[in-house]
C-alpha cells in the first residue's frame, strides 16, 4: 500500500488540464493513439499561431482586452469540455492568447526598449532547459511534486483573484506588483512555479505517448504546454519590467 | 546586442525543443517506482482497495457439529 492512501483513494485533480481520458487506452488503434512526434508538432502548430496571432496585436494593440477575454474563455472551455475537441478548440486559443501577448509586449516595449526580446527568450530558455532536466531524469516528478506545484499554483491564483476583485474598489494587494525586493521576490517564486510546471506538463505528453492515449490528446497535451508557456512569459515579461524600472 | 543574443537564444531554445521533445526520456525517469500516475481515478482505486482486502469470495457454507467431526 503507497504511503499515499488518501490519494490512492480518493485520486487527485491537480491541474484540471491533465485528470481526464486515460482509461480509455484499451480498444485504441495503433495508427490512433498518442506519439511524442505528434505531441510536439501539435506544440510548434500552437505556437506558429500564437507567433501570428502576436504579429497582429503587435500592429493592432486595441485588440488585446477583447482577445485576452476570449482566449481565456476558449481556455476553460478547453479545459472543461471533453478533450477529444482540444483539437477545435486549442488553435484558437493559441492565436487568440498570440493577439494579447502581441499587445501587452508593445505596452511593455514602449516602456522598456528591448524587453520583448528578452521575455521571450528567456521563456523559451527555460522550456529548453527544464525538457533536457526532464528528458535526462534530473528532475524527477513525483506525487508530492505535483501535490506542491498544485497547491502553489492554487495559491498564487487565488492571490491574484483577490487582488484583481480589490481593485475595482480602489484597494489591492500592493507588494506583488511592486518593484521593492518583496515583489521582486514574489515574481521570481511566481516564474519558478510558472516553470515548473513545464515538467509536468512533459511528464502528461510522455505518459500519455507510453499508455497509448487516442491521438487527440496530442492536442490535449499542447494546449497544456501552451497554457504554460503562456504564464511563464507573462511572469517574466513581469520580473523584468520590474528590474528595469528600478 | 540584445536582439541578437535573446533571438539566437530564442531559435536555439525552440531547435532543442523540436528535437529533444521527440525522444523518449531516459530510463533513470521512465522505470521510477514513485513517478505520477496520471491515469489514477477514484474508480479503478476503490476496484484496486477491494481486491487488497480482508473479504473472501465465496459460497457460504452452515458449519453445523456433525459436519466438524
Amino acid at each position: 500500500m503507497s504511503k499515499h492512501s488518501a490519494l490512492n483513494t480518493f485520486g487527485r485533480s491537480g491541474n484540471p488540464a491533465f485528470s481526464k481520458n486515460f482509461d480509455n487506452t484499451g480498444s485504441v488503434p495503433l495508427t490512433e493513439r498518442m506519439t511524442l512526434d505528434g505531441a510536439v508538432n501539435k506544440t510548434a502548430i500552437l505556437l506558429a499561431l500564437c507567433f501570428g496571432g502576436a504579429f497582429i496585436g503587435w500592429n493592432i494593440p486595441a485588440l488585446t482586452i477583447p482577445c485576452l477575454i476570449i482566449g481565456t474563455i476558449l481556455a476553460f472551455v478547453t479545459i472543461f469540455r471533453s478533450p477529444s475537441k482540444a483539437g477545435a478548440t486549442a488553435p484558437f486559443y493559441a492565436a487568440f492568447e498570440g493577439v494579447a501577448l502581441g499587445g501587452i509586449t508593445v505596452f511593455a516595449e514602449m516602456q522598456y526598449p528591448g524587453i520583448g526580446i528578452q521575455a521571450i527568450g528567456l521563456t523559451f530558455g527555460i522550456l529548453a532547459s527544464l525538457l533536457f532536466c526532464y528528458k535526462s531524469g534530473i528532475i524527477k516528478p513525483t506525487e508530492n511534486f505535483r501535490l506542491m506545484l498544485f497547491s502553489a499554483t492554487m495559491g498564487i491564483f487565488i492571490l491574484y483573484l483577490v487582488s484583481f476583485i480589490m481593485s475595482f474598489f480602489g484597494s489591492g494587494i500592493g507588494f506583488i506588483h511592486s518593484n521593492g525586493l518583496f515583489g521582486i521576490g514574489f515574481s521570481l517564486f511566481v516564474v519558478g512555479i510558472a516553470a515548473l510546471n513545464l515538467v509536468l506538463d512533459f511528464d502528461f505528453i510522455e505518459e500519455g505517448a507510453e499508455q497509448g492515449l487516442p491521438k487527440y490528446m496530442e492536442w490535449y497535451g499542447a494546449f497544456s504546454l501552451m497554457v504554460t508557456l503562456v504564464w511563464l512569459y507573462i511572469e517574466i515579461l513581469r520580473l523584468l519590467m520590474k528590474l528595469r524600472s528600478r | 546586442m540584445n536582439t541578437i543574443f535573446f533571438g539566437l537564444l530564442t531559435v536555439l531554445s525552440l531547435f532543442i525543443f523540436m528535437n529533444l521533445g521527440k525522444v523518449k526520456a531516459s530510463k533513470k525517469q521512465m522505470d521510477r517506482d514513485d513517478r505520477i500516475k496520471w491515469g489514477r481515478n477514484r474508480r479503478s482505486n476503490l476496484g484496486k482497495n477491494r481486491r487488497s482486502s480482508e473479504i473472501i469470495e465465496g459460497e457460504a457454507k452452515e458449519v453445523d457439529e456433525k459436519s466438524k467431526d
